[in-house]
């Protein structure tokens, strides 16, 4: 008995199938619109620079007493968390009667090449933060921090713990050198000052291709092939080019935020190790002293889970709360499973906080 | 795979890809299953072709299309592979070779792994990128040597230069003896490659094996398919996970930085030449910039300006609203709609659009403007502002119509800062450090009053 039993006949069924399907492709893809993100109504209540913060407005008023800021990565655009209709997390949150702003960071240009950490987390990061409490009329605010965005929120929590209420994070790296993190083996002997000094801003494009490069076959490739099976499907054609205009919709990387990233948190390891120095403040996990959601994806590539879970070693909060989803990186705001899981998480969380 | 344990399965699908081309070409003699299709036949790639220019048509989806029409291409000459394969007559056709040969087409080599090696890394915008590609492509022609020879090239180009030139020939040196360097780390990355690709194909054997099982056989080509892909992937993060491959990645990139630094250099001095302005100049002002807007933030300046154009709104509302009770309606429509940029109608119209009016004229062409077009205008302002000044009351509000007047002034954002530091602290710029000190917020607040 061999590995391979394919019935001649199957065979050409598939491949008639394949022909049919990219026949029928031909119609569905001229007939596409250009797709839209970011479905729910939102309103600016604060801008600075390139950042604007946004509150969305929900079907109902919020009936949470305390707002979440959203802390986006600066390395992909926030509308994944309100992707589309049926997509949302933003949207199911607000269902759920949570009050809910978000920071847009925008595109960096030449003009941003010199923002450091300091001025992201401890400048924007912090005048968003204000800008919301006014706003709210509260004096703290939850923040709920994504990948990147996590870190941040971590350190502006352990710097400044009296402005936040409660801390999510979301598939956040806090040890930054476990074995199975590619990226981070990859830059360890990058030397990034000579980088950084060479390219400025970092390129958008540079930083997908590193991220193409995690899983190169199956990103670049079987990704593409697999779309055949959706190709005569208008609605699935939709959902799939949207999340590949998120994809590939990525902000360059100011430099010296970018220097700093690279060299304390991913070759320093800084955020676990110890001496993490953000602008004039001492960073130290043990001041995260506010309860603390982690949720982190067990089947992330980017974030490994390992990543993220010793969190609970490093904080100094004596309520913390760890979730592991099934599902990668992208899945946690995008697949069905997480509509259902997620949202509920978070406010379930809030909730029993908020008594 | 010529030393693969399953001459059965092979076997098997060399008589399956038997039946499955006859078909194949009856289907293609006849139409299927008799019908014209609408397209050219699925697997040559011809076909392909064809639909991607159609799709390059259809709205602003075309890279993904791009992407969809390469990947179903690879997919095609990796069937196509196989199946010419299983027509060889004669002796038995060579399956490992038809498998390998089949996956190479689907890309299982260092080029698929690695798309950036020959051409994204290269191609990578950035500052200097346009120059950076320009030189590759020039210099590209040059061959290294296989091995051995680089080591004496690279010493016949860090021999020392001389006279007056010496400082140009040197540079040119190091551009070269980076660009070898470049191209050695290159060697060593995509070799890695090569070896991650290979390792992927011992998985894929490995994998092959472990389905004989009823059960757990492949039944149609998009499994094998993406059996192969699980194995390239595991065989690849095998080696991109090794300190092997970290030392070589950080390597490569280092090198090519090096390269796109000397390029840059050059193409700077250049600019230089013809007296442009420089990456380096713009940078040295930006980076400046940006210190300065922390320097104003940490002085708490910034918060002050905002407080003051908070209070200056109330005050011009409350302002605005006695006018309306005092004045006709027709010559309160009157009021100019564009702050002029000095005098004491400035005042006005700082609420409405303050800054970005004035930066965008000239101060005194537009104060004369303002004087010459509309004269009535401007005395009536004139006449309004000793008025508010009585009801204000003296000095106070002379000081807040200077404070307004600076915030409001012509001119680049650090200049602006210093002239209404000037009018709020009466201190000139070189004092401003001592203005700054730490004050108790009672003697802050009058300071600022």
């Amino acid at each position: 008995m061999g590995p391979i039993k394919i019935e001649p006949a199957r065979a050409l069924e598939e491949a008639l199938t394949t022909q049919r399907k990219l026949a029928a492709a031909l119609t569905t893809l001229r007939s596409l619109d250009e797709v839209e993100f970011g479905v729910t109504e939102k309103e600016a209540i604060y801008r600075e620079d390139k950042l604007v913060v946004y509150r969305f407005k929900g079907e109902k008023p919020p009936t949470a007493k305390v707002p979440i800021l959203i802390v986006y990565a600066l390395v992909n655009r926030p509308y994944m968390v309100d992707l589309q209709d049926d997509r949302s997390l933003v949207k199911n949150l607000l269902a759920r009667g949570e009050d809910v702003y978000l920071i847009d960071w925008g595109y960096p240009d030449g003009a941003d090449r010199w923002l450091t950490l300091d001025d992201y987390i401890n400048g924007y990061i912090a005048r968003s933060v204000d800008a919301v409490a006014k706003h709210a009329k509260v004096k703290k605010t939850n923040l709920l921090g994504i990948c990147q965005g996590g870190a941040f929120s971590l350190c502006f929590a352990a710097m400044h713990p009296d402005k936040v209420q409660n801390l999510i994070t979301m598939v956040t790296p806090v040890d930054f050198q476990t074995p199975e993190n590619m990226l981070s083996s990859w830059v360890r002997n990058l030397d990034v000052d000579l980088f950084v000094n060479t390219l400025g801003n970092i390129p958008a494009d540079l930083m997908n291709l590193c991220y193409l490069m995690l899983k190169p076959v199956r990103l670049n490739q079987q990704k593409y092939i697999g779309l055949v099976d959706i190709l005569d499907d208008k609605v699935e054609m939709e959902n799939f080019l949207r999340m590949e205009k998120w994809i590939f919709d990525s902000p360059d990387q100011a430099g010296e935020a970018f220097r700093q990233f690279i060299k304390d948190f991913y070759q320093g390891n800084k955020l676990v190790k110890g001496g993490l120095k953000i602008g004039a403040h001492d960073v130290s996990l043990r001041n995260v002293t506010m309860p603390v959601l982690n949720i982190f994806a067990e089947q992330d590539h980017l974030v490994p889970p390992s990543a993220s879970r010793v969190l609970v070693d490093h904080v100094g909060t004596k309520d913390y709360t760890q979730i592991a989803f099934r599902g990668g990186h992208i899945g946690i705001y995008v697949s069905g499973r997480a509509q259902r899981e997620v949202p509920s998480a978070i406010h379930d969380w809030l909730a029993a906080r908020a008594r | 795979m010529a030393d693969s344990p399953n001459p059965d399965w092979m076997n098997q699908w060399q008589a399956m890809s038997r039946q499955y081309m006859n078909a194949w070409q009856d289907m293609s003699r006849n139409g299927a299953h008799g019908q014209a299709s609408p397209v050219a036949p699925v697997w040559p790639p011809q076909g392909f072709d064809q639909a991607a220019r159609l799709f390059s048509v259809g709205g602003g989806q075309g890279e993904t299309i791009e992407r969809l029409v390469d990947s179903a291409k690879n997919y095609a000459s990796f069937m196509q592979s196989m199946l010419a394969t299983s027509m060889q007559g004669g002796a038995a056709p060579n399956w490992s070779d038809a498998l390998r040969q089949g996956f190479a087409s689907m890309g299982g080599n260092a080029p698929m792994f690695n798309p950036s090696a020959a051409q994204g890394w290269q191609g990578m915008a950035g500052q200097g990128g346009d120059g950076f590609a320009r030189m590759m492509s020039a210099i590209s022609a040059m061959k290294l040597p296989s091995n051995g020879g680089v080591d004496e090239i690279k010493s016949w180009f860090n021999l020392p230069a001389f006279g007056m030139g010496r400082e140009h020939q040197e540079h040119q040196q190091k551009s070269v003896v980076a660009w070898i360097e470049y191209q050695e780390h290159m060697g060593r990355y995509n070799a890695l490659m090569l070896k991650a690709s290979q390792r992927g194909f011992e998985l894929f054997e490995g994998k092959l094996s472990e389905r004989e099982q009823p059960g757990r056989q492949i039944e149609s080509l998009r499994a094998l398919y993406d059996l192969w892909v699980d194995a390239a992937e595991e065989g690849y993060a095998e080696i991109a996970l090794s300190q092997e491959f970290r030392d070589a990645y950080g390597a490569m990139v280092n090198a090519q930085m090096r390269v796109r630094s000397q390029v840059q250099q050059e193409v700077e001095r250049v600019a230089t030449d013809f007296g442009m302005p420089t990456r380096s100049e713009i940078n040295s002002i930006g980076e400046r910039l940006q210190a300065l807007r922390r320097e104003v933030r940490a002085s708490g300046m910034n918060g002050a300006l905002a407080d003051e154009v908070a209070a200056l709104r109330e005050e011009f509302a409350a302002f605005k609203a006695s006018a309306k009770r005092t004045q006709p309606v027709a010559a309160v429509k009157t009021m100019p709609a564009k702050p002029a940029a000095a005098g004491v109608a400035s005042v006005k119209v700082v609420p409405i659009k303050p800054a970005a009016a004035a930066a965008r004229k000239p101060a005194a062409r537009t104060a004369k403007a303002a004087t010459r077009a509309r004269p009535k205008r401007a005395s009536r302002e004139a006449a309004a502002a000793p008025a508010r000044a009585n009801v204000r009351g003296g000095k106070k509000s002379d000081k807040r119509v200077e404070k307004a007047v600076a915030a409001t002034a012509s001119g680049n954002f650090a200049s602006r800062i210093e002239k209404f530091a000037t009018a709020s602290l009466g201190t000139p710029r070189g004092k401003l450090k001592q203005a700054e000190a730490p004050v108790s917020p009672k003697k802050k607040k009058k300071s600022k009053r």
